[in-house]
């Protein structure tokens, strides 16, 4: 039985096509390999990466996890083995496993993300997109650092743009108070559409010791708790016709999913909930399927934005 | 590694805040060894607080009844969770997982066991499987009080020899047990050693190792808070150092539990 192809869940997100409108978020999940294991990872729309950079990077100092009321700060930084490290060693097996890869990536410079697109250009049949991490908030240089400035933003996905033949999604973060208008430069950039929100930053502090629970100080809280934050942001920009939205940010259920549709994301991203529920997509799937058969839809993609907020 | 649904045929207090849980799964018995662990959900399915799930090692496996149990204590909300489950109820986890310690088929080996505080939940069913195997095990635990004197009943089945030690003399003789180890250091020089405790005591045995030019295998299962448990998500790292003296951080959760002692880098 494949449900998970039922031509009703397909969308299409700018110019990248998806059987399904399921997403793995990036760092969660790996490139899916582990997760087989487990279940048919080929099932889901799409596995967003690990982030890699030009070089490895060896992440921050731990402890990097604290648990919060529903939510879990990190601050991994980014640990990865290096683009090459995926393409040599991962990309091999993740065709293999007919798993859809998109491949993120970071930067700490346009010139960086110029190197790395011209790494991928061998690969880029492969992928069905590529992600821009411009917005992790655990690493000094690139990241959050480069996603807060419009121009860069626009430079950045100009560059990948130019470099390669797939669509560009441009990963945002929710701690800028322009989200628009890096929405809009990424749009100018080239981008096919963005994916938010990457984590919230914060902090937690162990009131025996007087020290901060994690070693990096502050890091990024996910899960369940930043659920009405995310929402709240896929909204607005929704609101600004800028361009189509992944959404993500405390997806635990398939309820979740069809509110951040509502409102405005045309397809879901699950990040933390691969933590607890190890196999969350697939009763995700399984619930907008049950979703579109209750509530007659030709395809889900036609409750994107609809909420009725009293316009 | 599988994820797992288990009926919970036992759940008992056996000491202090310090209970054993009995779980049915003919999986875990089939395939896993000493030194790995669960990955439990501490709350009802669909409640996310405590959010994530909570490691546990694996105390002992009944290959008979087609159960394998852990010992916990009760510390916070997931413990809390876990004390209130009943015979009968169902617990959700995913095992087993983490490199484990392989007991070689060939016997006639030498082993000393150190343990301090829970950290002996992992050495029963290591001591265990290498009794099976006809090794030659010692085991040296250390804890504060004689809140473990039902460990001590558990370890006189298995008719190996042990040592125990207490901080306030209530169990055992009184002492630590690194000073004991310190003391005695030359006796073990041709047995391979595993420990597990608090790391205060994991770097104080490093150290005692590295002065007693202990050349010997030495191996400790060590604990970092973990969210995915598999290897995924860099968030239960240790540091360590390689041959050509460069820092790594390894996942406890997939690299780990067990690490050579000499790798690792206590800060
Ligand atoms: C590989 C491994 C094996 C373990 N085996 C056992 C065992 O056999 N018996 C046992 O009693 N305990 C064991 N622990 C520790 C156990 O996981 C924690 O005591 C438990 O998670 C506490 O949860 P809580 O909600 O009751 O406490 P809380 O204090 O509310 O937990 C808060 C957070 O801290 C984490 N945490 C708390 N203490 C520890 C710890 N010592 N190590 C790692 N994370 C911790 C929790 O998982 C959670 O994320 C093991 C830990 C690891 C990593
Ligand atoms: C442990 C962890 C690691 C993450 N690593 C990355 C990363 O490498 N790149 C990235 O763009 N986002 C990363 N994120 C952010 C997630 O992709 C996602 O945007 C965020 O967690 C919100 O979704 P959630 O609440 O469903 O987890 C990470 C999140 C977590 C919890
Ligand atoms: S807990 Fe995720 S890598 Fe170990």
């Amino acid at each position: 039985m494949n449900n998970f192809a039922d031509g009703r869940l397909a969308v299409n997100i700018g110019d990248i096509y998806l059987k399904n409108p399921v997403i793995m978020c990036s760092g969660t999940f790996g490139s899916g390999l582990e997760y087989n294991e487990i279940y048919e990872t080929q099932i889901i729309g799409a596995v967003v990466t690990k982030s890699f950079s030009l070089k490895p990077m060896e992440g921050n100092k731990p402890p990097r996890l604290c648990e919060t009321s529903s939510g879990l700060l990190n601050s991994i930084g980014l640990q990865n083995e290096g683009i090459e490290f995926f393409i040599q060693d991962q990309l091999p097996f993740v065709k293999k496993l007919k798993i859809s890869p998109i491949l993120s990536i970071l930067g700490t410079s346009s010139l960086e993300f110029a190197e790395l697109a011209s790494k991928i250009i061998k690969i880029e049949h492969e992928l069905i997109a590529v992600e821009l991490n411009l917005s992790c908030p655990n690493v000094n240089k690139g990241g959050i650092t480069l996603g807060s400035i419009p121009d860069s933003v626009e430079e950045v996905t100009s560059i990948v743009r130019k470099t390669l033949n797939i669509p560009v999604i441009v990963k945002l973060s929710p701690n800028n108070d322009n989200l628009i208008e890096i929405a809009k430069r990424a749009k100018s950039g080239g981008a096919a559409c963005v994916s938010l929100i990457n984590t919230l930053i914060g902090m937690a502090i162990d009131i025996n010791t007087f020290k901060p629970k994690l070693g990096n100080v502050i890091g990024g809280l996910s899960g369940p708790a930043i659920k009405p934050v995310a929402l709240a942001k896929i909204f607005s920009l929704y609101k600004a016709e800028v361009l189509p939205i992944i959404g993500m940010g405390g997806i635990f259920s398939w309820e979740d999913a069809i509110e951040f549709m509502l409102a405005g994301a045309s397809a879901v991203g699950l990040g933390t909930v691969n933590f607890v529920e190890y196999d969350a997509a697939i009763n995700i799937i399984n619930g907008l399927i049950d979703f579109i058969s209750k509530n007659n839809l030709n395809n889900i993609s036609d409750i994107t934005g609809k909420v009725k907020a009293g316009q | 590694m599988k994820a797992l649904k288990g009926e919970i045929i036992s759940n008992d207090k056996i000491s202090e805040n310090i209970y054993k849980m009995t779980v049915f799964s003919p999986y875990m018995v089939k395939h896993c060894i000493p030194g790995q662990f669960v990955n439990i959900k501490c709350s009802e399915s669909t409640v996310y607080d405590p959010l994530l799930r909570r490691p546990f090692s694996i105390y002992d496996v009944e290959e008979g009844f087609k159960v394998f149990s852990i010992l916990y204590l009760i510390k916070g909300k997931g413990t809390k969770y876990l004390k209130s489950l009943e015979p009968g109820d169902v617990i959700d986890f995913l095992g087993p997982l983490g490199n484990g310690i392989k007991v070689d088929d060939k016997s006639d080996k030498k082993y000393l066991l150190i343990g301090g505080g829970m950290g002996v939940a992992p050495l029963f069913y290591l001591a265990k499987s290498l009794i099976l195997k006809k090794n030659n095990v010692f085991l040296a635990a250390g804890f504060k009080d004689n809140k473990f004197i039902f460990f001590e009943k558990a370890i006189q089945l298995l008719k190996i020899n042990y040592q125990f030690f207490s901080e306030d003399g209530s169990h055992g003789a009184k002492g630590i047990v690194t000073d004991f180890l310190n003391n005695h250091i030359d006796e073990y020089r041709d047995y391979t050693i595993y420990s597990c405790g608090p790391s205060e005591m994991l770097k104080s045995l490093k150290e005692i190792f590295l002065r007693n030019n202990i050349k010997n295998k030495a191996y400790a299962l060590f604990e970092e808070i973990m969210a995915c448990g598999i290897g995924v998500c860099k968030g239960c790292v240790i540091k360590t150092i390689d041959k050509d003296n460069k820092y790594i951080y390894k996942t406890v959760c997939k690299d780990g539990p067990l690490f050579e002692l000499k790798e690792v880098v206590f800060e």
